[in-house]
């Protein structure tokens, strides 16, 4: 590991102003679950770090029904899972912050830096990718928004540009029944190997998957078979079907493709007899 | 011992002595070393599973500020190694597995070493590789070592020179190709079982310093002072006097820290740097790949029996993958070798057990020796076996499980054998049933069991040694260098002194981890420390108790031959008694510890010492020719695991809802150490059941941290997890004791297995038994 310079900005234009001046050698950290195992493992070698914990406008989650759910850059996955509203209102992502890595990580590790890290298999991301949440961005040329689905462009990149900041994420208020499901090698302190958020809104079904393609996806022809139809085993075992053109996991070492795809179909299977 | 017969210390629950210092923190391990004045190492290690090292060029690391030193192999080229001595600590000449060592940098900051190390560049030509035991078998395969008839090696092991094999091992009882045209049913399969790592919390760490005197001293994370001193004495051609190791608390071993691995690499730098220590501490990925790891298995195994469920001939074929160096792993190949027909009475059998020379990390000594492995396969073939003549799994175990008097497969007779009341008690406690039952639409759950045994693979003549030291107020002190490596042998050892001094055991203070002060021990391997080291502090204690009672007959008038000592808690001492005839006769066991004063003035006795020597009596070599030996092993400790498990038939994974195992081990010392050592075998044989596996691919490690090698966690916890025992004296144990810590991880893994293939009628020949490869033959069978 490299040294670097470590700054710590109060406010949003501190941290705009350093990124506007350092560019590609600086590194946003937040919880740093992420950042730091790059650092140690130099996968990155920035000369600054820039760290953004110290900024309270980031901190913090707010819920109305009519601006709906804004958690900030700065609120930790502990937070979320517990926060009265998200539990009530959005309780798939409450429980999708509840099974990031350890408690320990979840004291530290944020949702937004889950959603900059980019990865297929971001735990918190299903729901944001069912809710079609929306990135709020700020850069030097002002604020901006991203819907999630298009923030996130492949395994590890996003749309931010080098000078801009990630404040927060907004999703809408959705009346929906939600499950999300993990499934990983071992119950507690794992990785993914498929993740989804499978809601239930009117007679619509939104089917979010984690895991299976390079970034989060929809499936969008499973959602628009299952559109207004009655969950029978006929229409599971089709829809279950569909699935499968719509993904395409890898083997890699935590599981291998044929698995991937085979659990996909029963956490489909399983979310909506659930919902109904 | 009361004089009623009761023991005051032996089988009962003593916390660990050495609890507080480690739950508060004050303990100091190897790795809290910190000194004035330190340097530190790095390494460079190879990407290629086997090369030629054309070239290396240290300058521009050499130039680095604060860099002190760099070497390379040919710094210093000699060869070492425990049994065989095959191993150079920096690699010389080639490089013969990827992550080995070749070039050591020593600078003031490990931060510095760090970025030196990649300032080195070195020209390699890549060799072919060895990357599979059947692979390092065949005619045309590369050599390894294509020296190997030139290295020392221990008499005992047989390298072939001119192949990759580094030990052959052979075992022959009674007449297999007979017996087999006997056989109803021959059930032959092959099994393979992964490398895995040993996952210790505290990594690999030492400090070297050499004085101006020439004395090197050595903090190391180790379980065996006395073998490291040894090794490093033979490697550097340093007089033993002059080194001196200490390794007083030890962040947990499982075997990966039995023999020497790092300390060689630091010593020629401390060398250069006289006066200053020289620290080197392994990270977590270097502790995957570069400490000792368990070594891959290939078996080939082939049981016969009769209709009535007799099992009539075995025969074995062990393939080991040693990886690069086999300086320890051929031991593991013997144990295999010799243990190799399990816990079973049968009359036939030949084994070849082969440890090979791979292009794989380095092979050594891991919880179980080679039992585990060959368990694996033992166990699960009997399963196979006793489904396909029609009798059940247990009635097979009871037909062929060792009784007394039955003679094991090193024909010797067994005196005692805690197997069949072990199997009774296990399935009486899990209330077995291999029914597999559907609990719900998912969930499917299934009962299997499986047993186990194991003796330490040690030189016949390992000694222990052991001193106690009376202080004056009657407080103790204990030498011994058996090493606490988290087992608890510290407490252990402080039971079997009370017992025979009839102390407190809170006036005792044990000391070890330090071969200046404590007398010799072998090794802290084997499971061998409660029955070696404790004979040892029992016979200190025994001397020092004929001491005392030989002032005692002058101090109270009575012959010797009567007295006994009397544990007094209430007055905080125990009493010299003259015997229980005259229990008013009576002095305070401190009045003897520094001798006795005499009425005149003067004195006689001196301070109070005792001394224990021990050696097993008998133990005789086998015959090489067959692995034959009337008393082969020092002792076999026999026992039994049972499991329910619960598949879920959409994901494959396995949950352990239960896990039961009752042990033999001639008299539990400590009962609450006994069911820990127990309880934690189970968890570490559950990972390896259905987690752990060092994933090789073209000799590169690709799963080497704990992102994606998993260990059980407290959520892979069975719901039930019990330890029971069965207590069948071992004749030349102290208190009747054998060992227990590595014998209890033998039969978890085969018990898991079994019990999958009576759930879903589907063996897996392979470990671990991952959700996928249980979601896909659930969907083959669907299908």
């Amino acid at each position: 590991m490299r040294e670097f310079e470590y700054v710590a900005p109060k406010t949003v234009k501190e941290a705009l102003n350093l990124l506007a001046t350092y560019k590609e050698k600086a590194t946003i950290l937040a919880g740093g679950t992420d950042v730091v195992v790059r650092l140690r493992d130099e996968i990155i070698d920035p000369e600054f770090i820039i760290d953004i914990k110290h900024i309270d406008e980031l901190n913090g989650i707010k819920f109305d029904k009519k601006e709906g759910l804004f958690v900030g850059a700065n609120a930790t996955m502990h937070e979320i899972q517990n926060d009265k509203n998200v539990k009530e209102f959005y309780p798939f992502y409450a429980d999708a912050c509840g099974h990031v890595g350890s408690k320990q990580v979840r004291n530290k590790a944020t949702s937004v830096g889950n959603l900059c890290t980019a990865s297929p298999l971001g735990d918190s991301l299903t729901p944001m990718y069912c809710l079609d949440a929306t990135v709020v961005i700020e850069g030097p040329k002002g604020k901006r928004e991203a819907p999630v689905r298009e923030f996130i462009t492949f395994v590890r990149k996003t749309v931010l540009e080098r000078d801009e900041l990630v404040l927060g994420v907004k999703f809408p208020y959705v009346e929906c029944k939600g499950i999300y499901t993990k499934n990983a090698r071992r119950h507690e302190v794992d990785l993914s190997n498929i993740v989804a958020t499978i809601l239930k809104v009117g007679d619509e079904y939104r089917i979010a998957y984690g895991s299976v393609a390079p970034t989060p996806i929809r499936l969008v022809k499973t959602e628009e078979f299952l559109k207004g139809k009655k969950i029978d085993d006929k229409v599971i075992e089709e829809a279950k079907k569909i699935l499968t053109t719509e993904i395409s996991p890898i083997s890699d070492l935590r599981a291998t493709k044929e698995y991937r795809v085979s659990v996909s179909q029963s956490i489909l299977e399983n979310s909506l007899k659930a919902l109904g | 011992m009361t004089i009623d017969g009761q023991y005051t210390a032996i089988g009962k629950y003593l916390p660990r002595v050495d609890g507080v210092a480690k739950v508060t923190g004050a303990a100091k391990y190897a790795a809290d070393i910190n000194m004035p004045r330190m340097l530190y190492c790095d390494v460079v290690r190879s990407p290629y599973p086997h090369a030629k090292i054309l070239k290396i060029d240290t300058k521009e690391a050499e130039k680095l500020p604060g860099v002190k030193n760099v070497i390379t192999g040919d710094y210093y080229a000699k060869r070492g190694g425990l049994y065989l001595a095959d191993k150079n600590f920096l690699a010389h000449e080639t490089a013969k597995y990827r992550g080995e060592a070749v070039v050591a940098v020593c600078a003031e900051t490990p931060e510095i070493a760090h970025e030196a190390c990649k300032l080195v560049k070195i020209d390699y030509e890549e060799l072919p590789a060895v990357l599979s035991p059947m692979d390092a078998l065949k005619p045309d395969a590369p050599l390894v070592h294509p020296e190997l008839e030139t290295y020392r090696v221990a008499p005992i092991f047989h390298p072939v020179p001119g192949t990759n094999i580094s030990h052959k091992h052979f075992l022959k009882k009674g007449d297999t190709d007979a017996a087999f045209k006997k056989c109803d049913k021959i059930v032959e399969h092959e099994y393979y079982v992964p490398h895995v790592q040993h996952c210790p919390i505290e990594t690999h760490t030492a400090t070297v310093k050499f004085d101006q005197s020439g004395n090197l001293t050595v903090w190391a994370s180790c379980q065996s002072p006395y073998a490291v001193r040894n090794a490093l004495s033979d490697s550097f051609d340093i007089p033993l006097h002059k080194i001196h190791i200490i390794s007083e608390f030890v962040g947990g071993g499982f075997g990966a820290k039995a023999g020497t691995t790092i300390e060689g690499i630091i010593i020629p730098l401390a060398q250069l740097n006289v006066g200053r220590p020289v620290k080197f501490t392994y990270t977590r990925e270097e502790e995957f790949r570069d400490a000792y790891v368990r070594q891959g298995m290939l078996a080939k195994i082939k049981t016969g029996v009769d209709k009535t469920g007799k099992i009539l001939a075995v025969e074995n074929n062990f393939y080991w993958d040693g990886g690069a160096y086999n300086e320890y792993g051929v031991n593991i190949a013997k144990a295999a070798g010799f243990a190799s027909a399990g816990p079973y009475n049968i009359d036939n059998i030949t084994t070849n057990s082969y440890c090979l020379y791979t292009n794989h990390p380095v092979g050594g000594p891991y919880r179980g020796f080679g039992m585990c492995e060959i368990h694996f396969c033992i166990e699960q073939n009997l399963d196979v076996v006793a489904n396909e003549i029609g009798i059940s799994p247990i009635e097979i175990r009871r037909i062929n499980g060792l009784r007394p008097g039955d003679k094991t497969g090193m024909g010797e007779v067994m005196k005692v054998s805690g197997y069949q009341p072990c199997l009774e008690t296990v399935l009486d406690k899990l209330k077995y049933d291999p029914t597999p039952k559907k609990v719900s639409e998912h969930k499917i759950r299934c009962m299997g069991v499986a047993a186990g045994w194991k003796s330490p693979s040690q030189p016949t003549d390992a000694g222990s040694a052991s001193i106690i030291r009376m202080n004056e107020d009657g407080t103790f002190y204990v030498h011994t260098s058996a090493e606490e490596i988290g087992q608890g042998s510290n407490t252990a050892l402080t039971q079997i002194a009370a017992e025979v001094l009839n102390v407190n055991p809170n006036r005792i203070t044990l000391k070890s981890g330090d071969t200046n002060m404590n007398p010799y021990e072998w090794q802290t391997v084997a499971s061998r420390t409660t029955y070696c080291a404790g004979n040892a502090v029992k016979l200190a204690a025994e001397d020092l108790r004929k001491k005392i009672f030989d002032l005692a007959q002058m101090k109270l008038g009575y012959p010797a031959r009567d007295m006994y000592l009397e544990r007094d808690d209430e007055h905080d001492c125990t009493w010299v008694v003259a015997s229980k005839y005259h229990r008013d006769m009576k002095v305070d066991m401190k009045t003897f510890a520094l001798g006795m004063p005499l009425d005149d003035g003067s004195g006689i006795g001196g301070p109070a010492i005792g001394i224990g020597t021990f050696t097993l009596p008998n133990n005789m070599a086998y015959n090489p020719a067959d692995s034959q030996s009337e008393k082969g092993v020092a002792f076999w400790t026999i026992g039994c695991t049972g499991v329910e498990i619960e598949i879920d038939t959409q994901t494959g994974h396995v949950k352990v809802l239960q896990m039961i195992s009752c042990f033999d081990p001639g008299k539990v010392i400590n009962t609450e150490l006994y069911a820990a050592q127990v309880e934690g075998a189970m968890i570490q044989s559950l990972g390896t059941a259905l987690y752990e596996a060092m994933i090789l691919k073209d000799g590169k490690l690709m799963n080497g941290s704990f992102l994606d090698y998993k260990i059980p966690t407290a959520y892979e916890m069975p719901d039930v997890l019990e330890s029971y025992v069965v207590e069948f004296p071992e004749e030349t144990g102290p208190f009747g004791a054998r060992g227990i810590g590595e014998p209890a991880m033998v039969p978890g893994a085969p018990a898991i297995a079994n019990a999958i293939a009576n759930a879903l009628g589907v063996r897996f020949n392979q470990m671990p038994i991952t959700p996928d490869m249980v979601l896909e033959a659930i969907n083959n069978k669907k299908n």
